[in-house]
């Protein structure tokens, strides 16, 4: 286009100048005068044409502005050596320079020049360096111009459809004259708008309509364009592929599908660098060890997800238990602390004779017992024990123990069981009971700190454990009954023993007081007047009997008293010892001191 | 950036994809073409062979008729790289013409890597290194090169 603008110059601008001149060498005399007026006004009206021929092209010029030759796409191969070395297109306008003949596009080499020297067109040549500048006839042969402007490319609007291929020389002309595509002003003059040349004739098209695809509203005259090129329904060609597509999906398409795109490999997360194009990247998967890796690695890397979560979940069971497990020992070692008063569990219970005899070796033997008994725990479950000291430990929970287990003991005869420690477990009832007085003395809690336990796994040491809590308890419950059974025997024996001995009192007590009846019905014989006589006999016969009667009366009576003071020590001493041992012995009491008050 | 890109540009991308230079790749950003990760192997039979060494490029908006801008990512021990990456080379800077291209650049900067030039230093106490004493300077040029250049 600056060719044409120049050309467009260079055929109106001469006069101006050429009127200018012709005045000055004679601008005398009044003809002269007068022809410089003339030529004034024609100057005037000169300029005036070429203003408004200036504004047309401009309006021209905006509606289709000048073609850039080096945007073009060329059709036709061109050889290297026809290429401009700095804008690297087939040269546009080309130039030699002097001296090094290197040719270049005109405006190439005058943006490099003035970019590096201001001073005007010469500099060094950019190819070879040498100090250059522009001859004045620095044009190439013509030849050279018609090889260039023969080849051909495609029109500049084969965006917005058209299709024709034309040569170089002839795309402005195509474009300002031919070119359907080109823009040209709308054929309502009132309008003021543009339309395509090849809409001209359809009168004026700048009215609204709507996409039938998008239903976006547009002028009539944008509908084709926007068909072409905006609608997001519109097909398109892939710039890389060149496979049709949606211009919707165009996003998804690099993204997903386009074989031309550059993709990293899939073991890019295993550190493959390597970037090939979608459509060859099965080649180098092939080959690609990491790619290869990749899904293994995933699928590896899931299980050990999987292990882990399922691991977790272990690991909350085992804490479930072991919080169960704990409390199973605290139960057990309340139930175990209760025999060891007993002396007739010796021979079952090892652990508990340990504990029945003197407190001093007491503690020691307790703990050996009971790491003989039972195999430790392998983890000390939160009490508050420390695990790195088990025995001194034990032995202060151990010494404590049996201490006040032993000091009712001490202070009662053995046979005879202190009141409070009566309530024993039975073996049926097992677990809750008068737990907490005992828990001091839970031998678990203070074993388990120890070495690691024989046992692999917490629940086979769980169930070892639990087994053996078992046998103890059926051993536990068996000394129970033999003991009961003892017991009750002896206390029979000790009953039978004072029966016999208050029956025989009660005899004793009957006969005293037979003769206390006879001798006080005696008296009342003799008191009485009437039987004087026969008093006097009793009297006779009791003076006869030996000493005076009155003083026999009351010596018998002193006699009862104190056998009855006796009855009623020995009752209560039975009553003591056997509870209902002597059932008969208050009544008979009572009717003893009964007989003594009345007969009193 | 709303400026097309430059048929030129395109060209020489193209071309640089499609006919690599060996021992030079040059991948232009997805987001901004004029920005190039370059990597270049160290010259064979230099103190930098064996090493991959990572530059960055900018094509400023005057390219072709100013320079390309270009730094050395790696570190490297060189008498014309100084810390920064900066490169020290005539083209890149006065010397520049619009006829040179990137690969031609790039293969300069590959040739500086084979030629140290410590008459004309950036990087002083390397240069000054390199001329008292040289075999040590390129043991610690081969030592940085298996330290720093090899890709990973």
């Amino acid at each position: 286009m600056s060719d044409s603008n120049s050309t467009g110059h260079s055929s109106l601008s001469p006069p101006p100048p050429g009127s200018r001149r012709s005045p000055s060498p004679g601008g005398t005399s009044v003809s002269t005068q007068i022809a410089l007026r003339n030529m004034r006004r024609l100057e005037a009206r000169r300029n005036m044409e070429e203003n408004h021929y200036l504004t047309q092209k401009a309006r021209n010029c905006n509606l289709n502005p000048p073609v850039d030759l080096r945007a073009l796409d060329y059709v036709s191969k061109y050889d290297d050596n026809l290429v401009c070395p700095i804008c690297r297109c087939p040269l546009v306008d080309p130039v030699l320079l002097m001296d090094c003949d290197h040719c270049f596009c005109r405006e190439c080499i005058r943006q490099t020049w003035t970019t590096y020297s201001p001073l005007g067109p010469k500099g060094d040549c950019p190819t070879c360096r040498m100090p250059a500048k522009l001859g004045p006839r620095a044009s190439t042969s013509k030849i050279l111009v018609n090889i260039l402007d023969d080849l051909v490319v495609k029109c500049p609007k084969s965006e917005n459809g058209c299709k024709s291929e034309i040569k170089r020389g002839e795309v402005q002309d195509h474009i300002t004259i031919y070119c359907g595509y080109a823009m040209v002003e709308c054929k309502d003059s009132g309008c003021g708008q543009s339309v395509r040349r090849k809409d001209y004739d359809l009168g004026c098209l700048h009215y609204n309509v709507s996409c039938e695809s998008c239903q976006q509203n547009m002028p009539k005259a944008e509908l084709e364009t926007h068909w072409q090129l905006q609608c997001p329904d519109r097909q398109v060609k892939c710039d890389l592929c060149s496979s049709l597509i949606y211009y919707r999906d165009r996003e998804e398409h690099r993204k997903e599908a386009c074989p031309a795109v550059n993709v990293p490999c899939p073991g890019a997360p295993l550190g493959c660098t390597n970037k090939s194009r979608r459509a060859h990247l099965d080649i180098h998967v092939k080959g690609c060890v990491l790619a290869k890796l990749g899904p293994v690695l995933d699928a590896q890397k899931q299980r050990m997800d999987e292990q882990e979560s399922a691991h977790k979940l272990i690991n909350r069971k085992l804490e479930i238990l072991e919080t169960g497990f704990t409390a199973m020992q605290d139960i057990l070692s309340a139930n175990r602390s209760g025999p060891p008063d007993n002396g007739s569990t010796e021979t079952l219970i090892v652990p508990s004779r340990s504990r029945a005899e003197s407190t001093a070796t007491d503690s020691t033997r307790i703990a050996s017992a009971d790491d003989y008994d039972f195999p430790v725990p392998p983890s000390n479950r939160g009490s508050a024990i420390e695990p790195e000291s088990p025995p001194t430990t034990n032995t202060t929970r151990s010494s404590t123990t049996p201490r006040t287990t032993a000091t009712p003991r001490s202070l009662t005869s053995p046979p005879l069981r202190p009141a409070p420690q009566a309530p024993f477990p039975r073996p049926t009832d097992l677990p809750p009971p008068t737990t907490t007085d005992f828990d001091l003395a839970s031998p678990f809690s203070t074993t388990a700190p120890g070495a690691d336990g024989p046992y692999s796994s917490p629940l086979h040491h769980l169930l070892s454990m639990h087994e053996s809590l078992r046998d103890e308890m059926a051993r536990v419950s068996a000394a129970l009954t033999e003991l009961d059974g003892r017991h009750s025997m002896q206390i029979l024996n000790e009953n039978l023993r004072t029966r016999d001995e208050i029956a025989y009192l009660g005899g004793q007590v009957a006969g005293m007081g037979r003769q206390v009846h006879w001798l006080t019905s005696a008296q009342l014989q003799r008191q009485t007047p009437g039987g004087s006589a026969a008093a006097r006999e009793v009297g006779t016969g009791a003076s006869a009997g030996g000493g005076g009667a009155g003083g026999s009366v009351e010596g018998a009576v002193n006699a009862m008293s104190t056998a009855a003071t006796a009855l009623r020590g020995a009752a209560r001493v039975v009553n003591v010892g056997g509870g209902q041992g002597s059932p008969t012995s208050p009544g008979m009491r009572r009717g003893v001191s009964e007989e003594g008050r009345t007969k009193l | 950036m709303s400026a097309p890109l430059p048929k030129r540009i395109i060209k020489e991308t193209e071309r640089l994809q499609n006919e690599p230079v060996p021992g030079i790749s040059a991948e232009p950003h997805e987001e901004n073409a004029r920005y190039f990760d370059v990597w270049v192997d160290g010259p064979d039979g230099s103190c930098y062979e064996g090493g991959k060494f990572n530059l960055e490029l900018f094509l400023p908006d005057d390219y072709p008729m100013c320079p390309p801008r270009i730094r050395f990512l790696t570190r490297i021990y060189h008498p014309n790289i100084d810390r920064l990456g900066r490169i020290c080379l005539d083209v890149l800077k006065n010397n520049w013409s619009p006829a040179l291209q990137i690969r031609t650049i790039l293969l300069s900067i590959q040739a500086l890597l084979g030629a140290p030039n410590p008459e004309d230093p950036l990087n002083e106490a390397v240069a000054k290194q390199w001329k008292e004493n040289q075999p040590e300077a390129i043991k610690t040029a081969r030592e940085w090169t298996q330290l720093y250049a090899q890709k990973k």
